[in-house]
């Protein structure tokens, strides 16, 4: 007798079932094209240059931001304002995240998917990943097709976003270190009413400016901190004629680079003019410290709570240089969008980086106008006659803006090591030769994991 | 020991064969179908919830351990175990793990002694004892991040309330931002702040399961208060201890948001537990496939905390 073939048993078609679902979910994984070299695969990616002239501009685009400077019913006036010259586009405005990197983690993660924007924000260290990844389009071309003067756009803001000959984003929110000091201490101090021209005469007028603070004060407070210590040190770096990279060489062992270590170490631990604040805004609205670096976007937040007049002076300069490194976010277009719609967000893009619209942009928010013919114009006049310490500001920029070094905003990590780098040496002493030898390596590894295969 | 609830076993015949079957009761196999379709309904979509949220992110992500990947970028490069390499032969792993290994002994040691006494005090018949226990306990439901924000302004060395507090005894206050290892200690305080309420009210509920007749026994033997409580109340909470133990080591072990809102890792990685990393080379570094590496390792890492602690601890552990 043959045995009946059994019955299948219902726990395990049950469990069959659900293994099917199993598999569906899990063959919905999509992620990226694997290979041995990624490099080869990116430039398969790389588009052919777009006849803009046979493009007709889409009717409608979708624009991701994190409104900088809380700046959303600007925004929402700008677009406005274009709608009265282009109708034909209707502009959707989006909150895609509360900061920079919020906005870069949604568009990193939308890269695999239709639901990407027309124009995204693109901060001064998120840009080149999306350009590496081969997210966002050059404008040079799409720019002249619309007569875009680029030439008048300020040259170290639209310089920031060259790489490989060409631009990949036009500077939108954009801001520079600035110098503070307070009026009033300066005054009883005997100094005059300037900020000092080089770290020497800061030094100098140290002794005097500390008979003016509370004993735990200094004559200037400084903050540590990712995206910020090595935003300040850039300019001492300069200053001292060294530089965190050239090209993608790491160049923090050089003699100028020491020195610059060198310098911040005695400025904390030597002669102690600075001192580290937790705070360095509040401090120095509160008197602790006489000066301090901010960014020119801190501007009216510290007018509003200092009870002295405020001074602003461009940054000190050092033996061997000057220089104002730049931040803040510009604007990109997505690759991989269709031309029709690429050519509505560069129009779009035209408009929000023209001479009027920056100048009102700067005016409502405190960051810097982005083009030359703006710095003159009513609006901005307007600005300089209610605020004259925002005119140092727009004059530093045009005097001393510099590109900043590759490393620190093109190697993904690279802020985050650096800045180990400065604290070690600023909060625990550390001998600057050792703390960039340290780190020097773990950058190197950095640039090749991360960039170079991608390049 | 916990009783594992087995399937009663169908009768079966001499021949070993199950009776239903020589039985073939009419409409058995239908019923039997229908209980497999009511079955499916019910617990599919779960399931599949499960699957599609829980195991298919995991999964997916031991496969991008594998890969050399840029969030974000169109391509990748397989590396096997490269991603691992890295990470055990990193410096700074080894700071990461003892961050992660302190700052878990701490929250979870601290917050089990300091919740079984705010427990046992909560127990008494005071007044305002309902008051007490919904204040001791709201902390708990605070969002993290909000919770994080405010003790910053409270640990601010210059202008904050716990400097304040410290000058009354004549102590300064300690660089809480920036001098380590006072961060560590400034988010395991406020983890303990806002854990403690937790574990106090799941101790009360074991508390007051023990039965007050034991109690009683061992009051008429003659046994002082702390004497019960040590050899009555201690050993009859263990369940209950080693429940938290369990909840609050997976807890702490995965803890971001006071982190992010507090001390984003820094100064110096002081405050990088290996939860941090994982944010961290993933979301602002954009290295998705080294960030996957680092959280199969944490998944590992808890898998072997709970297996160890359900083998050795769950022996003492005394029901009642």
């Amino acid at each position: 007798m043959s045995h009946p073939r059994p019955a299948p048993h219902p726990r395990r078609t049950a469990v069959g079932a659900l293994a099917v679902l199993a598999t569906a979910a899990l063959a919905a994984c999509s992620g990226p094209a694997v290979g041995t070299d990624t490099s080869a695969a990116a430039e398969a990616g790389t588009l052919d240059e777009v006849d803009w002239s046979t493009v007709e501009p889409a009717s409608e685009i979708t624009w991701w931001s994190n409104h900088p400077g809380a700046s959303q019913e600007v925004e929402q006036e700008l677009i406005r304002r274009f709608n009265e010259v282009h109708p034909e586009i209707t502009v959707n405005l989006v909150t895609a995240g509360a900061g920079y990197d919020e906005v870069a983690q949604r568009f990193q993660a939308a890269s695999q998917t239709d639901e990407l924007p027309d124009l995204v924000i693109a901060s001064d260290v998120w840009w080149f990943r999306y350009h590496l990844n081969d997210q966002i389009l050059p404008l040079d071309g799409v720019f002249e097709h619309l007569d875009v003067d680029t030439e008048d756009f300020v040259p170290a803001l639209y310089g920031d976003y060259e790489y490989d000959g060409a631009h990949w984003a036009a500077p939108y929110a954009r801001s520079t270190p600035l110098f503070y000091y307070n009026k009033d201490m300066w005054a009883a101090a005997g100094l005059p009413d300037r900020g000092p021209e080089t770290w020497d005469e800061l030094g100098e007028w140290s002794e005097a400016l500390r008979t003016q603070v509370p004993v735990d004060g200094a004559p200037m407070g400084l903050a540590t901190g990712p995206s910020w210590s090595a935003w300040w040190f850039q300019n001492m770096l300069w200053a001292h004629g060294g530089q965190y990279s050239d090209g993608w060489e790491t160049t923090l062992d050089t003699p100028e680079a020491l020195a610059a270590g060198e310098f911040v170490h005695d400025l904390f631990h030597g002669s102690r003019i600075a001192t580290v604040s937790t705070d360095a805004n509040a401090d120095f609205a509160a008197g602790v410290v006489a000066s301090t670096i901010g960014s020119t976007g801190s501007l009216t937040g510290i007018l509003e709570s200092a009870t002295f007049e405020v001074g602003t002076a461009y940054l000190p300069d050092g033996p061997a240089g000057s220089g104002t490194p730049t931040g803040g976010t510009g604007l990109a277009i997505p690759s991989s969008r269709t031309p029709e719609q690429q050519l509505a967000a560069a129009t779009f893009l035209a408009f929000l980086t023209d001479t009027d619209a920056t100048a009102y942009f700067s005016q409502s928010t405190g960051y810097m106008p982005v083009r030359t013919s703006a710095v003159e114009s009513d609006a901005m006049q307007a600005v300089y006659e209610q605020m004259p310490q925002f005119r140092t500001a727009v004059d530093q920029l045009a005097d001393k803006a510099r590109s900043q070094d590759w490393i620190r905003v093109f190697v993904p990590s690279a802020d985050q090591i650096l800045t180990d780098a400065i604290e070690q040496i600023v909060l625990e002493g550390t001998d600057p030769e050792a703390a960039f030898a340290e780190i020097t390596p773990r950058i190197e590894t950095a640039h090749r994991e991360n960039v170079e295969p991608y390049l | 020991m916990s009783i594992a609830v087995l399937p009663a076993r169908r009768p079966h015949a001499a021949d070993g064969r199950p009776v239903a079957r020589l039985a073939r009761r009419p409409g058995a196999r239908r019923r039997r179908r229908r209980a497999t379709l009511a079955f499916a309904l019910l617990a599919g979509p779960n399931v599949l919830l499960l699957l599609v949220f829980v195991y298919r992110p995991l999964v997916e992500s031991l496969y991008l351990s594998t890969l050399q990947w840029n969030l974000g970028s169109p391509v990748a490069r397989f590396i096997g175990l490269g991603n691992y390499r890295e990470w055990f032969t990193s410096p700074e792993t080894a700071g990461v793990l003892v961050t992660t290994g302190v700052f878990t002994a701490a929250t979870v040691g601290g917050a089990l002694v300091m919740g079984l006494g705010l427990a046992l005090l909560l127990d008494r018949r005071l007044v305002g004892r309902g008051v007490a226990r919904t204040v001791a306990f709201a902390p708990y439901v605070l969002s993290g991040f909000a919770v994080g924000i405010l003790w910053l302004f409270i640990f601010d060395p210059r202008y904050g309330l716990m400097s304040t507090v410290l000058g009354w005894f004549g102590a300064a206050s300690p660089q809480w931002y920036t001098d380590p290892p006072w961060p560590l200690v400034m988010v395991v305080v406020v983890y303990l702040w806002k854990h403690v309420g937790y574990v106090a009210l799941i101790y009360l509920a074991g508390l007051q399961s023990i039965p007050q007749d034991l109690r009683d026994a061992a009051a008429l033997d003659g046994a002082s208060p702390a004497r019960t409580l040590r050899s009555v109340v201690l050993p009859l909470l263990t369940p209950t201890t080693f429940f938290l133990l369990v909840t609050m080591m997976l807890s702490s072990l995965q803890s971001f948001d006071l982190i992010q809102a507090m001390t984003q890792g820094g100064p110096l990685g002081s405050t990088t537990t290996l939860m941090y990393q994982i944010y961290e080379e993933g979301f602002v570094n954009g290295r998705a496939g080294y960030a996957s590496a680092g959280a199969t390792v944490l998944f590992v890492l808890l898998l072997v905390v709970t297996a160890v602690q359900l083998r050795f601890v769950e022996r003492k552990v005394h029901y009642a």
